[in-house]
C-alpha cells in the first residue's frame, strides 16, 4: 500500500468521526462567518463614503439651473465642459412646503427622474420601489430615517388642490442630490410662482478631489450658459465632510468589536481543533504500533480535520455573508451610505486564514504526536497529564460543597491550557457584552446631551404653511408665538434662540454662535468643563473653540458681532460635536444678535405628562394656517438609535461566538471525561448532579474570566468613547463615562457567568442523560 | 419459584443493542437470594456484562423485567435509578475505575456523599473499611500509587460504603496477578460470610468455583441449558 493510502485508511472517513467531525465543522463554521463579518466591518469602517461616492457615481457637483434662462440646447452644451466626464440630468427640480400626519414636515426638495440609475448618482433603494406613476414619491434616506414607512402620504401646501405624494420607496443619493423623487411630469404641477421649477444638472469631473478645482469646474459649467441661469451648486466636498462626521465618529466601536470577534474565533478554533488532535492521541499510539511513520501520524491528522474544516469554511462564508446583510444594513444608515456589500477579499480571507490557523493548530500537537512512542502516545491519550489538578481535587474535597459541585470545580486544573483558553473566550465574550451595554449608555447620554431630548421636547421652526415676508417672521408674527407658548399649560420653560456669525479676536474665520434670549440653563447642554453661563458677560463655548482659539475656560475673549465689540469671560466648554467652533450666551452679552432675520427657533420644554403631539397640535392651532412658524417634536438623534442598534446586533453576535466557544470546550472535556462520568453515573451520581458538575467545570474560570471582563470593558469604553469624541472633534463630560457604578458592573460581570452556563448547558444535559453503560463502553 | 428473599429477578430479558445484529441477552431470566454468591461464566460476547449492567441500572432492557432489592427497576426514570444504584447496589470492575484525580478516601467517599450520607457518618464508614481492607496507610494516597491488588480493595471499599444489598463484580481479579486476585477472592468470600449477596462475573472458572455457590452460564446471550437460568440450583 502507497504511504498516502496508508494515511487515508489510518484517517478513516468522516462518518467513522461523526461527533468530532461535527463539532470542527461548527466550530469553523461560527468562527469563519465570525470573520467574515469581522473583515466586512473593518471594510465598511474604512472610508464608507468615498467607496460609496465610487460604486455609487456620486456627483461631484450638483447645479441648479433656471430653465428658461438657460434652454435645453446650452444644457446640453454643458455636458462636454473641459474636464467633464459624466452628466446626468436635467431633471426638474422645485422646492415645496409639505405636511406629514397632518403636522408641517418642512420644505422638500423634490426632482423628477424617471429611474434611479445613470451614470451619475446612481440611487440606491433602500426599501419600496422606484415611482411608476402620478402621486408617488421616493423619500432619501432610510425609513428608520425619516420616521415613517411606505404607504405615509405627504400633502403638498401652497400648490392649488394640495396635491397628495403616497411613500413608495426610501433611496441614498450619496451626495444628497435631493430630499425625494417624483415622476417627471409631476414637478411641473407642483411649482408655483414664488418657488417655480428649476433644473438640475448633475456632473462628473476628471478634477474634482479639491475646493479649488470643484470651484473650476463649477466655474466651467457656469460660463457655459447665460449668466445668472445657475442659481444653486453643491459639491461633493461639503457633502463628504458632512457624511464623514456621523460615520467617523462609529469606527472606533465597529472596529472594536470586528477585533474581538476576530480574536474570539482565532482562540475557539485554535482550542478545538488542538484539542480534537490531543483526544486523538491514544489512536495515534495505536497506529503508530502498527507501523505508521512520525510524518504519516502527522498526515493523517491533518487529513481528519481537514474535511470537517474545508466544510465548516464553506459554510461560514455563506453564514457571514447572510449575516453580513442587517449589520451593513444599520452601518450603511449610519454611515449615510446607500449600500454597503462583504468586500470579496473577506470572503476569500476569512476561510484561507482560518484553514491555515486550523493546520497550525493541529500541526503542533500532531508533531508531537508523530514524536512520541507508541506506548507514550496511548498514555497521553487515555487521561489529562497524572498530577494536575489534585491539590485543587483536595481542597474541593474540604470544602463544604455539594460533592458534584466540588469535583465540578477542581476540574479545570486538570487541563490548564484549555482551560486558559476557555478562560479568554469567555473574558472576550463578557468583555463584548459588558462594553455594549456602557457604549449603549454612554452613547445615550451623548445623545441626550447634544439632542437637548430629554429637556426640549418641542421646537418651533420657521416651517408653517404662512410665509413670511422676504422669509423674515415680522414683530407681530414672533409676539404671536411668544404669546400661543405661554398660554399653553403644558409649557414650562420657552427661550427663543438666535444664530449669527461672529468675529473673535485671534480666530480665523467668523464663529457661529447661539444667543438665547432668555434663561436656557435649562436646555441642559452637557457641561465638559465649567459651568453654563449665569450673568451677562459669559458665555459657553464648545471644544473646537477652544482648540482654535487656543483659550481655556475662565479665559477672556473679545467678540465683534458686527453691532458692538465685548469682551467676554468663557464660562464653561459645552458637548457640541463639531469641527465648527461654536459660542453660546445670552442675547443680553451679545448685543445686536437679537434681531427677527437672526430668530432661528423657540425651544420649549414641557411639563411632565404633557403629550408633544398633543402640545404641538395646541400650538399649531393657536397659530392658525397664515403663521410662518411651526411647532413640531424636537428632532431624535437617529444616529445614535442606528448606532445602539448596531452595537447591540454586534454584542449578540460576539457573545454567541464566546458562547459556542464555551459549549465545545465543555463538549471536549465530556468527551474526554465520559468514562469518569460513566464511572461516577454507576456510583450512583443523578443527572441533576452530573448536571451541576459539568457545569460547575466552566464557572471556575467563567468567575476568573468575569473578573477580568469587567474592568477590561470599562476601560475599553473609556477608550472608545474618547475615540470617537475625538473623531467628533469634542471632549466629553466626564458623566459620559460614569456608565459603571461598582453595584452596576458586578451586576453586569454576572453575564460572563451566565454567557458560560448558556453555553455548558447543552453538553452538560447530554452527560447527565447519558446511559452510564454506554458511556463506560465509551472509552 | 418466586421468593420474599430474592435480591434479583430477572424474568425473560433481553437487550438488543444493533437492530440487525443478534440480541446480547435473548430471554433470560434469574433469581438470586439474599445472602447468596452466583458466579455468572461464558465466553466473551455471552452476555455477561450486558447481564451485570441491567442488574445493576447501569442499562435498561428491551423487554423483560427487572427486580432488585424487591423494587422494578427498568421502569425507574434515571434521577430514582441513580438514587437506587447509590443505595442498594455496589460496583466492583475488572480495571477497578477509580476516579485518578482523587485520593483513597475521596474515591471511597464519594458514593456516600452522592447518596447524600452524613459528612461524620461517611467519613467514620470510609475510615472503617478501608482498614478492613488493610488500607489504613493510604487514606490520602492517589490510586496511581497503589498496586492492583491495593486499587481493586479501594474499589471494594468504594462498593461497600453504601452499604448496599447486592455486591456486583466484573472480572474482579481479571486485572490483577495470582496473589492478589486470590487476596481478593478471600476478601470477597469474607463478605459472603457477613451476609453479603454478591453477582459475580468471570472467565475463570477456578475463581467460580472457589467462591460461588452457584453458576450461570451464558452463550449467546442465553443459559447454556436452553432453559433459563433460574432453575440452576445452588
Amino acid at each position: 500500500m502507497s504511504a498516502y493510502g496508508a494515511v487515508r485508511t489510518a484517517a478513516g472517513g468522516m462518518l467513522r468521526h461523526k461527533v468530532q467531525a461535527i463539532v470542527i465543522a461548527a466550530v469553523l463554521l461560527t468562527a469563519t462567518a465570525s470573520a467574515t463579518l469581522g473583515f466586512t466591518l473593518l471594510a465598511a469602517s474604512n472610508a464608507p463614503f468615498q467607496h460609496a461616492f465610487a460604486a455609487q457615481r456620486g456627483a461631484d457637483v450638483a447645479l441648479t439651473v433656471n430653465a428658461a434662462q438657460a434652454g435645453t440646447a446650452r444644457l446640453d452644451a454643458t455636458r462636454s465642459v473641459r474636464g467633464a466626464v459624466a452628466s446626468a440630468g436635467p431633471f426638474p427640480e422645485v422646492t415645496v412646503q409639505a405636511e406629514q400626519g397632518g403636522q408641517p414636515w418642512g420644505q422638500l426638495t423634490l426632482v423628477g427622474r424617471p429611474s434611479p440609475s445613470g451614470p451619475v448618482d446612481d440611487l440606491v433603494l433602500n426599501a419600496g420601489h422606484w415611482i411608476t406613476g402620478p402621486g408617488q414619491i421616493v423619500l432619501s434616506g432610510t425609513p428608520a430615517d425619516q420616521g415613517l414607512q411606505t404607504g405615509a402620504r405627504f400633502t403638498v401646501t401652497g400648490v392649488p388642490g394640495n396635491p397628495v405624494l403616497e411613500v413608495v420607496g426610501f433611496a441614498n443619493s450619496i451626495t444628497d442630490t435631493a430630499d425625494g423623487w417624483v415622476a417627471p411630469a409631476e414637478i411641473a404641477m407642483l411649482g408655483t410662482p414664488k418657488s417655480p421649477v428649476s433644473e438640475q444638472m448633475l456632473y462628473r469631473f476628471s478634477q474634482a478631489s479639491t475646493d479649488t478645482q470643484v470651484r473650476d469646474d463649477i466655474t466651467s459649467v457656469s460660463a457655459a450658459l447665460p449668466r445668472g441661469a445657475v442659481v444653486g451648486s453643491d459639491s461633493w466636498l461639503s457633502q463628504e465632510a458632512q457624511a464623514t462626521g456621523p460615520g467617523a465618529v462609529m469606527e472606533p466601536f465597529v472596529v472594536a468589536f470586528a477585533l474581538i470577534g476576530l480574536v474570539l474565533a482565532v482562540l475557539i478554533v485554535g482550542n478545538v481543533i488542538s484539542g480534537a488532535v490531543i483526544a486523538g492521541y491514544h489512536r495515534i499510539g495505536v497506529l503508530k504500533s502498527v507501523g505508521l511513520t512520525p510524518a504519516q501520524v502527522v498526515a493523517t491528522y491533518l487529513r481528519r480535520v481537514g474535511w470537517p474544516t474545508l466544510i465548516g469554511c464553506a459554510a461560514g462564508v455563506a453564514a457571514g455573508n447572510a449575516l453580513a446583510i442587517p449589520v451593513l444594513k444599520q452601518s450603511s444608515a449610519a454611515y449615510g451610505v446607500g449600500s454597503q456589500h462583504v468586500p470579496w477579499w473577506a470572503s476569500v480571507a476569512a476561510p484561507l486564514g482560518l484553514l491555515a490557523l486550523t493546520m497550525l493548530a493541529a500541526l503542533g500537537p500532531a508533531l508531537r504526536a508523530g514524536r512520541l512512542s507508541a506506548t507514550q502516545a496511548i498514555a497521553a491519550g487515555r487521561a489529562p497529564r497524572a498530577g494536575r489538578g489534585y491539590a485543587a481535587h483536595r481542597l474541593a474535597a474540604r470544602l463544604r460543597l455539594p460533592r458534584p459541585v466540588g469535583i465540578g470545580l477542581a476540574a479545570p486544573f486538570a487541563r490548564p491550557a484549555r482551560t486558559a483558553v476557555t478562560l479568554a473566550a469567555i473574558a472576550f465574550g463578557t468583555t463584548a457584552l459588558i462594553f455594549a451595554v456602557g457604549l449603549h449608555s454612554s452613547l445615550s447620554r451623548a445623545a441626550a446631551s447634544q439632542t437637548l431630548s430629554a429637556t426640549v421636547q418641542v421646537q418651533v421652526h420657521p416651517g408653517g404653511p404662512g410665509n413670511a415676508p422676504n422669509g423674515v417672521p415680522t414683530a407681530a408674527q414672533d409676539a404671536a408665538v411668544t404669546a400661543a407658548l405661554r398660554a399653553q399649560p403644558g409649557t414650562l420653560h420657552q427661550v427663543a434662540v438666535y444664530n449669527d456669525e461672529v468675529k473673535v479676536a485671534g480666530m480665523p474665520g467668523t464663529v457661529n454662535t447661539w444667543a438665547f434670549g432668555g434663561d436656557a440653563s435649562w436646555t441642559g447642554y452637557g457641561i465638559i468643563a465649567g459651568r453654563w453661563y449665569d450673568a451677562p458677560g459669559e458665555v459657553d463655548v464648545n471644544t473646537a473653540f477652544l482648540s482654535v482659539s487656543g483659550l481655556a475656560v475662565g479665559d477672556t475673549a473679545t467678540v465683534d458681532t458686527g453691532t458692538a465689540v465685548v469682551t467676554v469671560r468663557i464660562a464653561g466648554e459645552v458637548f457640541v460635536p463639531s469641527h465648527e467652533p461654536r459660542l453660546y450666551a445670552s442675547t443680553q452679552t451679545l448685543p445686536g444678535l437679537a434681531t427677527l432675520p437672526n430668530l432661528m427657533q423657540y425651544d420649549v420644554g414641557l411639563r411632565p405628562g404633557t403629550s408633544v403631539s398633543g402640545y404641538t397640535a395646541s400650538v399649531n392651532s393657536a397659530l392658525g394656517a397664515n403663521s410662518p412658524w411651526a411647532a413640531m417634536q424636537a428632532n431624535s438623534a437617529k444616529f445614535y438609535s442606528i448606532a445602539a442598534d448596531l452595537i447591540g446586533m454586534l454584542a449578540l453576535m460576539v457573545a454567541v461566538a464566546a458562547g459556542l466557544g464555551v459549549l465545545n470546550t465543555v463538549l471536549m472535556t465530556t468527551r474526554d471525561r465520559v468514562h469518569d462520568l460513566g464511572v461516577f453515573k454507576a456510583l450512583g451520581m443523578r443527572p441533576a448532579q452530573v448536571l451541576d458538575m459539568v457545569v460547575c467545570w466552566i464557572v471556575g474560570p467563567a468567575v476568573l474570566a468575569a473578573a477580568i471582563a469587567a474592568p477590561a470593558a470599562a476601560l475599553l469604553n473609556d477608550a472608545t468613547v474618547h475615540a470617537m469624541a475625538g473623531t467628533a472633534h469634542t471632549a466629553i463630560p466626564a458623566s459620559f463615562l460614569q456608565v459603571f457604578p461598582p453595584g452596576w458592573l458586578a451586576v453586569l460581570s454576572l453575564t460572563g457567568i451566565v454567557l458560560a452556563v448558556a453555553g455548558a448547558l447543552l453538553p452538560a444535559s447530554w452527560a447527565a442523560r447519558a446511559r452510564p453503560a454506554v458511556a463506560l463502553r465509551a472509552e | 419459584m418466586s421468593n420474599q428473599d430474592d435480591v434479583i429477578r430477572l424474568d425473560a430479558v433481553t437487550r438488543t443493542y444493533q437492530a440487525d445484529e443478534p440480541a446480547a441477552l435473548d430471554g433470560v431470566s434469574l433469581t438470586v437470594a439474599a445472602g447468596e454468591v452466583v458466579a455468572v461464566m461464558g465466553p466473551s460476547g455471552s452476555g455477561k456484562s450486558t447481564l451485570l449492567n441491567l442488574i445493576a441500572g447501569l442499562d435498561r432492557p428491551d423487554a423483560g423485567t427487572v427486580a432488585v432489592a424487591g423494587q422494578r427497576i427498568d421502569t425507574l426514570r434515571e434521577t430514582a435509578l441513580a438514587r437506587f444504584r447509590a443505595r442498594h447496589v455496589g460496583i466492583i470492575f475488572q480495571f477497578f475505575n477509580l476516579l485518578d484525580d482523587l485520593t483513597v478516601v475521596d474515591n471511597v467517599l464519594l458514593p456516600a456523599q452522592l447518596a447524600g450520607a452524613s459528612r461524620r457518618q461517611a467519613r467514620a464508614r470510609a475510615a472503617d473499611l478501608l482498614d478492613r481492607m488493610g488500607l489504613g496507610r493510604h487514606y490520602q494516597a492517589y490510586p496511581a500509587r497503589l498496586s492492583g491488588g491495593q486499587r481493586q480493595r479501594v474499589a471494594i471499599a468504594r462498593a461497600l460504603v453504601n452499604s448496599p444489598a447486592l455486591l456486583l463484580a466484573d472480572e474482579p481479579t481479571g486485572a490483577l496477578d495470582t496473589a492478589s486476585g486470590q487476596e481478593i477472592g478471600r476478601l470477597l468470600r469474607e463478605l459472603n460470610e457477613g451476609g453479603q449477596t454478591l453477582v459475580l462475573v468471570t472467565h475463570d472458572p477456578a475463581l467460580a468455583a472457589q467462591y460461588a455457590a452457584r453458576v450461570v452460564r451464558l452463550v449467546d446471550g442465553r443459559a447454556a441449558d436452553g432453559r433459563v437460568a433460574a432453575g440452576v440450583s445452588s
